[in-house]
């Protein structure tokens, strides 16, 4: 009995210990490429091809203000900036209008519509980039922040009216009815009672969507042709041609471009892992 | 009154629920349908010309150049599948049932292994761009240090490891996300199914693919099907990594990108063609939606047998 | 807004300039955005010469001007006057009849321009010209002078000299060649850069009067070269993508680049202190002809609905003429298709001289014209063959096939 027990104390043991192996490792293999990554961003061209796991000189800055200074970074993170920002802010606020309206409305053709909604969540729009591409040509809109912003807001809504309307239809029905009996308009329960009980989907929506919007490449290779408007991804490429012959600023670049994500994502991982497999986690 | 109430409810929902509609008509649902009709046309350049029926269909089916070049780059599409299905998805289940222990240390393990989700594909893609370089790359700097210089290799140039290479960098990019998803199915499995297990057999293998695979269906599902869209629409990772020609020598093509190339044109090789490519599209389109509707189906078949 | 503001500026300028004596604005469009303070000056020039006719810059991303170009003149609101590419390129825009059509009776300076210069700008069906040529590329080998210098190495006149001066690069620790191929077009250039004079003139005299196909042994022949002197390219250069290539050349790690003229303004760029110097990779022989890959880039169009024909034609005048191709070519670094053009820059004399004896660069020159074109063929073909699946007769096989599906001489 006892040698039974220690037998699988041990048995356990060694497990556990193997488990915990394979995740160091995993995890080693994870990081390694990034933190090679920030360290090129200090070395010159030699210390990179000679010495590419050595500890920098991180007073090295000289790639870093390169970079800042002498490309176009700045303006491309500032038309990132721009189009996610406007992206997001219409996705949630026409997303939250169409679920509140889905799911504290019982009207006819509420279904139909909800099922209209959740279609899109499968359609790869990608495929349809040629008759887009004569669209934004016909409105106008090639080479215009306005054509990426239109097309994130309409592949970001169906996620954002599955999420919301669920979260939605979930909150209790008395504060609504009460304030309904005191004469509230409908526009003004939504606004000043419901809204404010919204707040913790709507940063689940928010995430979901910035990621994908923010790292977007597809749809600013076709529909931006003007450097001024590049974001930060197609930015990046274009960069990358130009500063070839220098390492340490290339890696500088990468480095800032992935920067302000991971430090959001180290600061709010838990928002971040439940928000991107919102979709995938029943 | 009560019907003014009424149209006034009737157009407070309508002003709520057709602006978003309005986009997703207009972006999303109008362009999708345009894309089938597009097909059937002839092009020239940007101007639609004659109704053709299914002469672009047949043209990128079984006319050479192009029947030979779907082939080429459907046939890469089915390659990466079955790989990511090992390298991410496999790999994704195995480090999910060993966060799932809540060893010390697993939430730094869990947030380590979905960093690289995050960033952005053009990042991942140039950084092992960088590394794969066959002068001066991470990769080969290593194994000549080592003394296993004969190892190294111009990955990225040679067909026989260009699109594993790439394969690699989209496994280590994305392999945070089936852990994750898995690793949420398996917190779900009740406590009670899981002490009746460890009753009957010791053995971790027998618990993992007799208990846990079972009754982590779900989310298998879902992962599944998603890998399957990814992998045959893959795009942004072989353009970053082997450029738009699917270099060398068209072993790195994918649907993704000979759509592309088909429909804009290659600077250095071709102009664009919107008829082929629009039917590309069309059958891209349809064959994702078809094998992803069975694969669903009978993934929740399995489901429901439990 | 922008578009309101540009139509009300139109509508106040055409009001201006009815009551200014009929002063006519054209205007003109390019994708060369960095040049736009000499043509600027080259317009005002113009406009000295023709007091009534002004005429507005306007450019547009390199990528994607022909699409940007054939949706305006779709849409009825192209330009005036314009650049155009070549080749695939202008017919793609003067098949669908947008551009004016051309003549020597129209512009008689025309008369002295090449034929092969000619021929870039002339649409095959109809044998008609629809813009005047403007600047010619050359595919050659760029080295560096100083490394040539101080390994005792001059311009090589035979291969075995080319070889024998690759041995000793390699041999004093110096990259003889800086070319990689992992970007697909760089398979292309190097064949018109590095064979050319083995292929030599009779094979494409022979090629073009649909005598012989690249089965040729002459095409057969440059290929095995070509595999040949890659063994003095790069470690891994199969991997070796077109950015780092340059990288090699511009930072002294290798001592010859074989690629475009349009190199060297970016190589003197990249590192000013480099010393360049440009040679035609040599045939087998000695006294074989020394033959660089020729083709000509860019031309000078009009809208075939211009406002004001005539004006247009004025100015297409002025850009056939040395008046304006003289400061093309000293200010903007372009080998000018005008005859009797000069060249202050020594380089670019190299080049201009070099042109006397020179070959098309026959897989865009000729072949772009349907799929596959004669580039994807040799891309896949050389990349296959350096990376050791495929021999050089295959690769002539393929070509000779893949093109038989549209190339009337090779269909059987």
């Amino acid at each position: 009995m006892i040698r039974e027990n220690r037998s699988r104390t041990l048995r356990t043991f060694g497990w556990d210990g193997l488990i915990q192996i394979v995740l160091i490792g995993n995890s080693i293999v994870m990081l390694a490429p990034i933190v090679i990554m920030v360290f090129s961003a200090f070395k010159t061209n030699a210390q990179i091809f000679q010495s590419p796991f050595a500890l920098p000189d991180f007073t090295h800055v000289g790639n870093l203000v390169r970079v800042w200074t002498e490309t176009d970074f700045v303006r491309y993170l500032m038309n990132s900036f721009i189009v996610t920002g406007a992206s997001i802010v219409l996705i949630l606020v026409l997303g939250t209008m169409a679920a509140y309206a889905l799911a504290r409305y019982e009207f006819r053709g509420s279904n139909a519509i909800l099922l209209f909604f959740l279609a899109g969540l499968t359609l790869p729009l990608k495929l349809a980039v040629i008759p887009l591409f004569i669209q934004m040509r016909d409105l106008g809109l090639v080479d215009s922040r306005f054509s990426l912003i239109f097309i994130y807001v309409a592949t970001g809504l169906p996620t954002t009216v599955f999420i919301m309307t669920g979260f939605i239809r979930s909150l209790p029905n008395e504060l609504e009815d009460a304030a309904r009996m005191d004469g509230a308009s409908e526009a003004r329960i939504m606004w000043s009672i419901m809204l404010p009980l919204v707040r913790p989907a709507m940063v689940i929506a928010a995430i979901q969507n910035v990621v994908p919007i923010w790292n977007d490449f597809f749809f600013p290779l076709i529909f931006i042709q003007n450097n001024d408007l590049k974001t930060l991804p197609q930015g990046l490429t274009t960069f990358m041609g130009e500063f070839g012959t220098d390492w340490g600023v290339l890696f500088s670049g990468l480095t800032l471009s992935a920067l302000p994500i991971i430090l959001l994502y180290i600061a709010l991982s838990r928002q971040f892992i439940n928000g991107m497999t919102a979709g995938a986690i029943k | 009154m009560l019907s003014s109430k009424l149209t006034g409810r009737r157009l407070w929902i309508a002003a709520l629920v057709v602006p978003p509609l309005a986009f997703m008509c207009l972006f999303l649902v109008y362009p999708i349908l345009s894309a089938f009709a597009y097909a059937f046309y002839e092009w020239r350049g940007l101007v639609r010309g004659d109704f053709v029926w299914f002469a672009n269909f047949h043209r990128v089916l079984f006319e050479y150049p192009f029947s030979e070049r779907t082939l080429n780059a459907f046939t890469h599409n089915i390659v990466v599948f079955f790989a990511l299905m090992i390298l991410q998805n496999g790999v994704g289940f195995l480090l999910a049932y060993c966060l799932w222990r809540e060893l010390w240390g697993a939430r730094f393990h869990r947030i380590a292994v979905f960093l690289p989700v995050v960033l952005s594909t053009v990042i991942v893609g140039l950084l092992w761009k960088l590394f794969l370089h066959p002068l001066f790359g991470a990769v080969n700097v290593s194994l000549r240090a080592v003394g296993l210089g004969t190892l190294a290799q111009p990955w990225l140039g040679q067909d026989s490891t260009a699109l594993m290479a790439i394969i690699v960098a989209n496994a280590w990019h994305m392999v945070g996300f089936p852990t994750l998803v898995f690793l949420a199915g398996m917190q779900r499995i009740p406590s009670e199914i899981l002490d009746a297990a460890r009753m009957e057999t010791e053995s971790e293998w027998v618990k993992m693919t007799k208990i846990v695979w079972p009754l982590v269906a779900p989310s298998a599902t879902v992962v599944f099907t998603l890998l399957f869209v990814g992998a045959f629409n893959w795009f942004e990772m072989p353009f970053v990594m082997g450029g738009i020609d699917g270099s060398p020598h068209g072993a790195t093509d994918v649907l993704g990108l000979y759509f592309y190339r088909t429909a804009f044109g290659s600077m250095s090789a071709s102009a664009e063609n919107f008829g082929p490519g629009s039917a590309l599209a069309v059958l891209i389109f349809l064959f994702i939606a078809v094998v992803s509707s069975v694969i669903t189906l009978k993934l929740r078949k399995r489901e429901i047998q439990l | 807004m922008k578009r309101l503001l540009l139509g009300a500026a139109l509508a106040v300028g055409t009001l201006l300039s009815a009551s200014a004596s009929f002063a006519t604005e054209l205007t003109f469009w390019t994708w060369r955005q960095e040049d736009k303070a000499e043509y600027e000056k080259l317009f005002a020039a113009f406009t000295k010469a023709n007091p009534d006719i002004t005429i507005k810059f306007e450019a547009f991303e390199a990528t994607s001007y022909n699409t940007v170009l054939s949706t305006a003149l779709a849409g009825g609101k192209g330009p005036d006057l314009m650049m155009t590419r070549t080749y695939g390129g202008i017919e793609s825009l003067a098949g669908a009849g947008y551009l004016m059509a051309l003549d020597e009776t129209k512009i008689p300076a025309l008369k002295g321009f090449s034929q092969a210069a000619l021929a870039s700008e002339t649409m095959r069906s109809n044998k008609t010209l629809y813009a005047v040529p403007a600047a010619s590329q050359t595919m050659l080998v760029v080295y560096n002078k100083d490394i040539f210098d101080k390994n005792g190495i001059s311009e090589p006149k035979s291969w075995d000299e080319f070889i024998a001066a690759c041995k000793t690069l390699k041999a004093a620790g110096i990259m003889p060649f800086a070319n990689g191929t992992a970007t697909a077009w760089q398979n292309e250039t190097i064949v018109s850069a590095l064979t050319s004079s083995i292929m030599g003139k009779g094979f494409y005299a022979d090629l073009m009067a649909g005598k012989t196909d690249f089965n040729d042994p002459r095409f057969v022949e440059a290929m095995t070269k070509l595999k040949e002197i890659s063994a003095y390219f790069p470690d891994g250069f199969v991997g070796l993508d077109y950015a780092s290539a340059q990288q090699l050349f511009t930072s002294g790690m290798a001592a010859m680049f074989a690629g475009g003229s349009f190199e060297l303004a970016n190589f003197a760029k990249q590192n000013p202190a480099l010393k360049l110097g440009i040679f035609a990779a040599p045939g087998l022989k000695a006294d074989d002809d020394k033959l660089v890959g020729l083709f000509y880039d860019s031309g000078f169009a009009a809208n075939a609905k211009a406002k004001d024909p005539a004006a247009a034609l004025k100015f297409l005048h002025y850009a056939a003429s040395k008046d304006f191709a003289q400061p093309f070519a000293n200010n903007l670094n372009n080998v000018s298709a005008v005859p009797g053009v000069t060249f202050e820059s020594p380089l670019l004399a190299k080049v201009a001289e070099l042109n006397k004896n020179s070959i098309a660069y026959m897989t865009l020159v000729h072949f772009r014209y349907g799929e596959p074109t004669g580039s994807n063929l040799i891309q896949a073909g050389v990349s296959k063959m350096l990376n050791g699946q495929m021999t050089p007769q295959e690769i002539g096989k393929s070509m000779t096939d893949g093109l038989a599906t549209w190339y009337a001489p090779f269909k059987k």
